[in-house]
């Protein structure tokens, strides 16, 4: 369909509105009467733009921060509780209430490394019947380096959390195995303070008990309720002068054998970070 | 009503384009005038003769959404309006390279204009140049595309 050219009248129409264009072009280059306008029409772009953005955009975008503010936090927090976990490891070591810092070894180490830290490894828990270690002979814990580095063995290394010694490293695969004081075919060599007094300390298959047996006759000293026990470090595993645990029992078998049980001030179950002493 | 809300979005959908390809464009001197070039096609396109009332306004609005001097868009939305109706009859036994030209050199002339009235005391006529050659190519581009596309190209605005 053919389509009509403009009429005379439009083409008026036309004439007046070019006119008109110029005229108002000329006004606003002259004059910046407009400005107003476009200073309206600007604050007004920029308010739909951000009533838009607050509408549509931005709980979408809180949602995703909260999600990811949410995310790092947790990991914050994660990386919070490995450092204090290291930091309850290390009062441990260097508390004066406790005797490492009696033993030479491992005052040594700190002074020729110059990194207190190197001188043991974090581990975190792995796996721990809690129902087994309560009730049966054999006391197992698996745990995992942080630092998975092979490059050293960590057969026999020492096991400690927060409170003290808790086993010692029988098997290093994908996970360590951790043979726990309390399993019944672990033993201790261990100590009064006084060092009159020495025996090896037998798991007891129970919680926190482990049990030393000794002939009355050849150990004089008296031993009493309550009185604490230390590591004597005779069997080249566990250092010097740690403290093992109090006495709770006291059970004479025969004239001749006299079992007691001490109750060890650490618990496994306390605590998921544990220390693993470097051989 | 509702075809004027549809042409007033498409305006404004095309004044976006347009301001946000700017900045990159100039780097290779090119003025594209990508809103002037989508209203003329539209006025090109249509069956009935454009309101010059209609032309107007949108100019106006088009000069409000670009930020430019009011009455520059108007008049040439004006002007173009104008000559698409004059040569409507006379479009249909024009090349295709012919239109191509035709819309590609009123590119230009709006380029020329525009940069005239804004920015006279940097007018470029290598940016005017360089924007005759992209409009002009950028039309043949539109009409090969509308060839070789017809179902697309006749989809009404």
């Amino acid at each position: 369909m053919a389509r009509i050219t403009p009429t005379p009248g439009q083409k008026i129409l036309y004439f007046l509105l070019v006119s008109l264009g110029i005229g108002i072009l000329y006004v606003d280059i002259n004059t910046n009467s407009f400005q107003e306008i476009k200073h309206g029409y600007k604050s007004l772009k920029i308010s739909s733009v951000y009533i838009l953005k607050n509408i549509s955009i931005e709980p979408v975008r809180r949602v995703l921060n909260l999600t990811k503010s949410k995310k790092t936090l947790l990991e914050e927090n994660k990386n919070l509780k490995k450092a204090l976990d290291a930091s309850y490891l290390n009062n441990y070591l260097i508390s004066r209430e406790n005797s490492f810092y009696k033993d030479d070894n491992i005052l040594k180490y700190p002074l020729l490394d110059d990194d207190f830290k190197a001188n043991y490894s974090l581990a975190k828990l792995k796996d721990l019947d809690p129902n087994i270690f309560k009730c049966c002979d054999k006391h197992r814990m698996y745990i995992e380096l942080f630092s998975n580095s092979k490059e050293q063995s960590n057969l026999e290394s020492v096991v400690f959390n927060k409170s003290g010694i808790i086993g010692q490293i029988t098997n290093d695969g994908n996970y360590l195995e951790v043979i726990l004081l309390t399993d019944v075919s672990h033993s201790i060599p261990i100590k009064s303070i006084s060092d009159t007094f020495f025996c090896n300390a037998k798991g007891s298959g129970r919680a926190n008990i482990i049990i030393c047996s000794y002939n009355p006759l050849i150990w004089d000293e008296e031993i009493l309720l309550t009185k604490t026990f230390y590591t004597s470090g005779l069997g080249g595993i566990f250092p010097r002068n740690i403290k093992i645990g109090n006495v709770i029992n006291i059970l004479d078998i025969s004239p001749n054998l006299r079992e007691i049980e001490i109750a060890l001030s650490a618990n496994p179950l306390d605590d998921e970070i544990f220390g693993v002493f470097k051989n | 009503m509702k075809d004027m809300v549809k042409k007033t979005i498409f305006l404004m959908v095309m004044s976006y384009i347009e301001i946000n390809i700017a900045a990159t464009l100039s780097n290779f001197f090119i003025i594209f005038p990508i809103t002037f070039l989508g209203y003329s096609f539209y006025v090109y396109r249509t069956n009935s003769n454009a309101n010059p009332i209609e032309a107007f306004l949108f100019g106006l609005l088009v000069d409000l959404i670009h930020g430019s001097y009011f009455g520059l868009n108007a008049t040439l939305f004006c002007l173009i309006t104008y000559l698409i109706n004059s040569y409507s009859n006379a479009f249909k036994i024009f090349s295709y390279l012919q239109v191509c030209l035709f819309f590609g050199l009123s590119a230009t002339a709006y380029v020329g204009f525009t940069q005239l009235v804004l920015n006279i005391y940097n007018f470029s006529y290598i940016t005017l140049l360089v924007s005759s050659f992209f409009n002009i190519i950028f039309c043949i581009l539109v009409a090969v595309f509308t060839s070789y596309f017809p179902k697309i190209s006749r989809l009404k605005i």
